[in-house]
């Protein structure tokens, strides 16, 4: 099972907890793992289709992924939804 | 400068050679913006809002038409629905394409002064700029929302009536009249500060600010009978001007060309289309080229500054120096158009320290200035003036060396962040240790003479990139990116190839691309050119290798998985007698399967933090207020510095900037909104007589992410000096600066309340 | 920029001429350094610009006995150059050599700084304070004004219609006096200033003494401030910086400065008092050292 990092607005969801363990083999996988328990997961982090919603970033153990939703993870990997940031 | 040791196994990495570019530079022969000239070009001028907030009732541009010379007038009207809603820009960042057409040509609305509400093309500027004063416009005047507070006040003025939160992190934010909210936590802040033995909570305030690029915003464009339209402009980034002029104009990507010229200089201001779709639309109305050049003011009054803010921020420490708790509310001004550089405001305030329990918050609020962009490490700096001092006053309750309580506290390799994740490879420790050990950190001060540290960070970006390499059969190589080069990227990304493919670094020739020479390649942005595209570099040059010693294998009438490679050192396990060096290869190229060259598109993921400490000397005229730099000193580490010299001029560069900040550089608008400092008399940037010598001490802490241990430089170094220069002033004399700029009038006036609290 | 006629007269009375003829619709160009830049921005819209450099009066530069001839046309460059008008008028190069840069200084002159009448004007506070008069002509003839009587408020003179500034003269500076002009600027260069200041004294033979002082102050009112009173208080009195410190007062309270986002009202009255005891200070200590 992989750890996902509950960003702290979607703590509500998960009754204030900041970590919880999910399956699946893609971070999509996960979110919609999560959307069962926690229903409104999804709706908050996935927009069109397969890709996450505008101003969101997906860290898989450390790294920004451009797959974002279509990346694949481990059973110990760590996810964490990230608001993008730009640069000058 | 202490350089850093070059490590044996690098040829060229490291070392200082002069740039290709430089000798055009100082001639004059390079072309920017304004050298660019085409037969037939007219000349396009803007009319600009002036009001910051005003309903547009209607335009009347039949007097300026019949000025005789006037080719082409263009109103919001002229323009089409952008042709896609929102764009991504990169790092999950989206763009709301919507605002971005009307922020280049306002259509009903003007948000602040400067807004464009027309443009004219005409045979020369004198006659464009005579046809703009005879447009009539009539305007119904709305209140003008001028600063966050007032604008997330009930009852201000509202600038529109729905706004896209953006592009905004997640769908549950608060949306505010005027705001929306973001909110980032860890841990449990009440209980982190009743664990707390000091506890430091204050406000602060900064002003708007400009990037202040000396060459203006200008360019040329022109369209062919198939419908397709070349613009020369000047500009960070090619693709990022051609897909905003795509959608703006709704053209289909393909048809728009950007070729990038020389630039003067952009910080992150000049990858936004401003006046590249006027230009367009007025080109295909007058059916002749149009170049359209923006002045200074204009530039000062209309495009993207960076935000002012209003600050709140709490932290607390327990006896022993360890931090257990920070809120820290952050409201950042969006401009007329929301997406202010919030999320990297409120995540690099405390990003570099491990806390347990924090509350982050930010607003982006709109209010009447043009729509914010970034600039250098954007929303940092800010944040940093409010947290590094706070951290200093920490230090001061606890009776700590303020270095020493940033080292008790300072983010490790493989600490959890503040969004949890783990932290890559960092040398934050290392470096606040360089900082203690230098001499200039004991040095002797003078009456009215203080000194101060900041400790800073930023993130950087990785982003998409392009290169291509072509060997040549004299064993030179071309290379083109498609990266703009606003720093010497040409020369750091050709010592990249040169070292990759164990050549000289003047035998890679450097171009930059178009838009239809060069795969595609995202903005010379967030310290990424030398690390990104310095990868797709690597990559390409490893093709280039591959290639080459299956060519060897051929000659040599081996399996290619017999040629072992070396750099440029081609040999046969088998045979010792078989050896090429690049250059004998190359000359074979042609006769073994022909010439060889190799394409790389690389959006790498993993981007080395930026860490930076400053320590800043400064004298206070304590009868005027006016703060003098006497010494500065940046440590900073560059993960691997391709080219020191040129690092140590970013991070000169930076100081300079960020000295400007702190010292005296604001926005100052009137009552009505109206910019009144729109030139560089009044709009104060450091001259050299502002400031000393920067000294600088790179250190290397390699970024596992990059091929040559590479992290960006360009950004953090202008995060410290506004935070370290504070905390100097009140070394010095015992005044807190709660904001920016810490011009004299402001510190005379903390010097008076100093005087009266005392007596 | 509009189209305008441009005439070079190379006579006086042909740029009177023209002048007369012409009024409001004609303006002199010296050194164009303020002209040029208000045309580019529209907030001058001259039908007819005359340049000024080719008229013999106006390029006088005369050290004579009595005193200084500073033709309207010559560059502050010339001015501070003239090793002997820089040893004689020390407050003059303190104000002419921090105009602009070295390519300003080329073109601008005193005499432009003067017609053009900005409240923050560099050389007009050590105009005043080395009781310079200004020499106008015009239709009616000449006329004479002290040039603390010139400037009428922001960008007015006390030029009238066909009228023109044709030299400004210094009078010899006096035994044992000594003048000294300083700005305070938030950079260190190139700067408008938020407020500046001359001052000149005369002092006894012991130089312990005032004998006499004049004071101004720039960029703290609508124009540049001849502060006589802060003058008068001095003279006769010892030379201390209790007497200085009553001087400053007096400036400070005498100024009617604006808030802008140059500086503040209390800003501005603070720097009065601290640049009208700089500019004291400076100036005692060249008249000890011979005005030096
Ligand atoms: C980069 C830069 C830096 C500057 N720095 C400073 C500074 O530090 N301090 C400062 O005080 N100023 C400064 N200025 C402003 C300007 O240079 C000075 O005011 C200068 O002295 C003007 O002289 P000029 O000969 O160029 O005037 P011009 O522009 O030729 O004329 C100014 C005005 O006076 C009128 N005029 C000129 N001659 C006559 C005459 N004989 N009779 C009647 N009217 C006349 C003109 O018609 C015009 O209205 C600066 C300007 C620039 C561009």
């Amino acid at each position: 099972m992989a750890t996902v990092w509950i960003p702290t607005p979607l703590q509500a969801l998960t009754g204030g907890e900041a970590t919880v363990r999910a399956t699946g083999g893609t971070v999509k996988e996960l979110v919609e793992d999560l959307d069962r328990s926690y229903p409104g997961f999804k709706e908050a982090i996935v927009g069109e289709g397969v890709l996450v919603r505008p101003g969101i970033s997906v860290v898989v153990d450390g790294s920004v992924v451009k797959k974002g939703l279509l990346h694949p993870v481990g059973a110990e990997s760590e996810v964490f939804f990230i608001p993008a940031i730009g640069g000058g | 400068m202490n350089k850093p040791e070059k490590l044996p196994h690098f040829r060229v990495v490291g070392t200082n050679p002069i740039r290709p570019d430089g000798l055009d530079k100082v001639t004059g022969r390079a072309v920017y913006g304004d050298d660019f000239k085409i037969a037939g070009m007219l000349h396009g001028k803007v009319l600009r809002s002036p009001h910051a907030h005003a309903r547009i009732k209607s335009i009347d541009t039949r007097r300026a038409a019949k000025l005789p010379g006037v080719r082409a007038i263009i109103t919001g009207a002229d323009f089409p629905k952008p042709s896609v809603a929102m764009v991504p820009m990169g790092e999950g960042g989206y763009v709301d394409m919507n605002d971005t057409a009307d922020n280049v040509i306002a259509k009903g609305k003007a948000f602040y002064d400067g807004h464009v509400i027309a443009a004219v093309a005409a045979d020369n500027p004198h006659i464009a700029e005579e046809a703009v004063a005879l447009i009539d416009v009539k305007y119904e005047v709305l209140p003008p929302v001028m600063d966050v507070r007032s604008a997330m006040a009930p009852g201000a003025a509202v600038l529109h009536e729905t706004f896209n939160p953006g592009a905004f992190f997640m769908k549950t934010h608060k949306v505010l009249p005027n705001a929306s909210r973001l909110e980032l936590g860890a841990g449990d802040v009440a209980r982190g500060f009743k664990e707390a033995d000091v506890i430091v909570e204050r406000e602060f305030t900064t002003e708007t600010v400009h990037q202040g690029y000396i060459e203006s915003h200008i360019c040329t464009a022109q369209w062919d009978e198939r419908g397709q339209v070349t613009i020369w402009t000047t500009t960070q980034g090619a693709f990022a001007i051609r897909d905003q002029v795509a959608i703006v104009c709704a053209v289909p990507m393909s048809h728009v060309r950007v070729v990038p010229l020389e630039i003067g200089g952009g910080f992150g201001g000049k990858d936004t289309a401003y006046i590249e779709p006027l230009a367009a639309m007025l080109a295909k109305k007058a059916d002749r080229p149009v170049k359209v050049v923006m002045s200074r003011a204009e530039s000062l009054r209309a495009t993207g500054p960076s935000s002012g803010t209003f600050i709140r921020a709490k932290m607390g420490a327990k006896k022993d120096g360890t931090l257990v708790a920070a809120d820290l509310s952050f409201a950042y001004e969006a401009g007329g158009f929301p997406g202010g550089p919030i999320a990297a405001g409120v995540l690099t305030s405390i990003t570099r320290y491990n806390i347990p329990n924090v509350r982050l918050e930010g607003f982006d609020v709109l209010v009447n200035k043009p729509k914010v962009k970034p600039y250098r490490a954007p929303g940092a700096t800010q944040s940093n003036f409010a947290v590094e001092q706070v951290m200093n006053q920490l230090a001061e309750k606890l009776g700590m060396d303020p270095v020493e309580f940033r080292i008790r506290n300072a983010m490790k390799t493989g600490d959890r962040l503040i969004l949890g994740f783990p932290c890559p490879p960092v040398g934050g420790v290392e470096m606040l240790e360089a900082v203690k050990k230098h001499p200039h950190y004991k040095a002797p001060l003078g009456k009215n003479q203080g000194r101060g540290v900041a400790f800073s960070f930023w993130f950087g970006a990785g982003l998409t990139s392009s290169a291509e390499l072509s060997v040549n059969s004299d064993g030179t190589v071309q290379m083109c990116t498609g990266s703009c080069d606003l720093s010497g990227t040409r020369l750091t990304l050709a010592m990249q190839a040169a070292e990759a493919l164990g050549i000289d670094v003047e035998d890679v020739s450097p171009t930059i691309g178009d838009t239809h020479s060069v795969g595609y390649t995202l903005q010379s942005v967030g310290s990424r050119t030398t690390f990104a595209t310095g990868i797709a570099v690597y990559e390409a040059a490893q093709k280039v290798l591959k290639e080459m010693a299956g060519r060897a294998a051929l000659l040599w009438e081996t399996d290619p998985a017999n040629v072992a490679v070396d750099r440029g050192d081609f040999t046969d396990m088998n045979n010792p007698a078989h050896r090429f060096t690049f250059r004998e290869l190359a000359d074979k190229l042609e006769h073994s399967g022909g010439p060889v060259s190799a394409q790389s598109t690389v959006t790498p993921e993993r981007v080395g933090f930026q860490l930076a400490a400053h320590l800043v000397d400064i004298e206070v005229d304590t009868e005027t207020g006016k703060v003098d730099i006497l010494r500065y000193t940046a440590f900073q580490d560059a993960g691997k510095a391709v080219h020191p010299d040129f690092v140590a001029g970013q991070i000169q560069g930076g100081v300079v900037q960020g000295l400007g900040w702190a010292l005296n550089e604001e926005f100052w608008y009137d009552a009505k909104g109206r910019l009144c400092n729109a030139s560089l008399l009044d709009y104060r940037m450091p001259i050299a007589l502002d400031v000393p010598m920067i000294d600088v001490v790179i250190l290397e802490t390699p970024n596992p992410g990059h091929p040559f241990g590479v992290r960006g430089v360009g950004e953090v170094p202008i995060v410290p000096p506004a935070a370290a220069v504070a905390n100097a002033i009140y070394d010095a004399i015992g005044v807190r600066m709660d904001a920016l700029p810490m011009k004299p009038g402001r510190v005379l006036q903390k010097i008076k309340e100093q005087k009266s609290a005392a007596a | 920029m509009h189209d305008f006629q441009f005439v070079t007269p190379g006579t006086l009375n042909e740029a009177l001429k023209l002048l007369a003829k012409h009024g409001a619709s004609a303006q002199l160009l010296a050194g164009g350094t303020d002209l040029i830049v208000k045309m580019r921005v529209r907030h001058a819209r001259p039908d007819l610009v005359l340049d000024a450099k080719h008229i013999p009066e106006l390029n006088v530069l005369k050290l004579d006995g009595t005193g200084l001839t500073i033709g309207a046309a010559v560059s502050c460059r010339s001015i501070y150059l003239d090793e002997r008008i820089a040893a004689r008028y020390p407050a003059l190069v303190d104000c002419t050599a921090l105009i602009g840069g070295i390519q300003i200084q080329g073109r601008a002159t005193v005499g432009g700084n003067l017609c053009n009448a900005a409240p923050s004007a560099d050389t007009i506070p050590a105009l005043i304070a080395l009781g310079a008069m200004a020499h106008l002509r015009g239709p009616k003839g000449k006329r004479q004004l002290p040039v603390e009587k010139f400037c009428l408020g922001p960008g007015k003179t006390a030029l009238r219609k066909g009228e023109m500034l044709i030299h400004v003269r210094i009078p010899k500076p006096a035994k044992n006096s000594g003048a000294f002009f300083l700005r305070f600027i938030p950079r260190n260069e190139m700067d408008i200033a938020v407020v500046n200041a001359a001052a000149a004294v005369v002092l006894d033979a012991r130089k312990t003494k005032f004998i006499s002082a004049r004071i101004a102050i720039g960029a703290a009112a609508p124009t540049p401030l001849y502060v006589e009173d802060a003058g008068a208080v001095l003279a006769d009195e010892p030379v201390s910086e209790n007497m200085i410190a009553e001087a400053a007062r007096i400036a400070s309270d005498a100024v009617r400065p604006i808030t802008d986002m140059r500086g503040t009202i209390e800003q501005r009255r603070d720097l009065a008092a601290v640049l009208t005891a700089r500019a004291l200070r400076g100036a005692i200590d060249r008249a000890k050292r011979g005005n030096r």
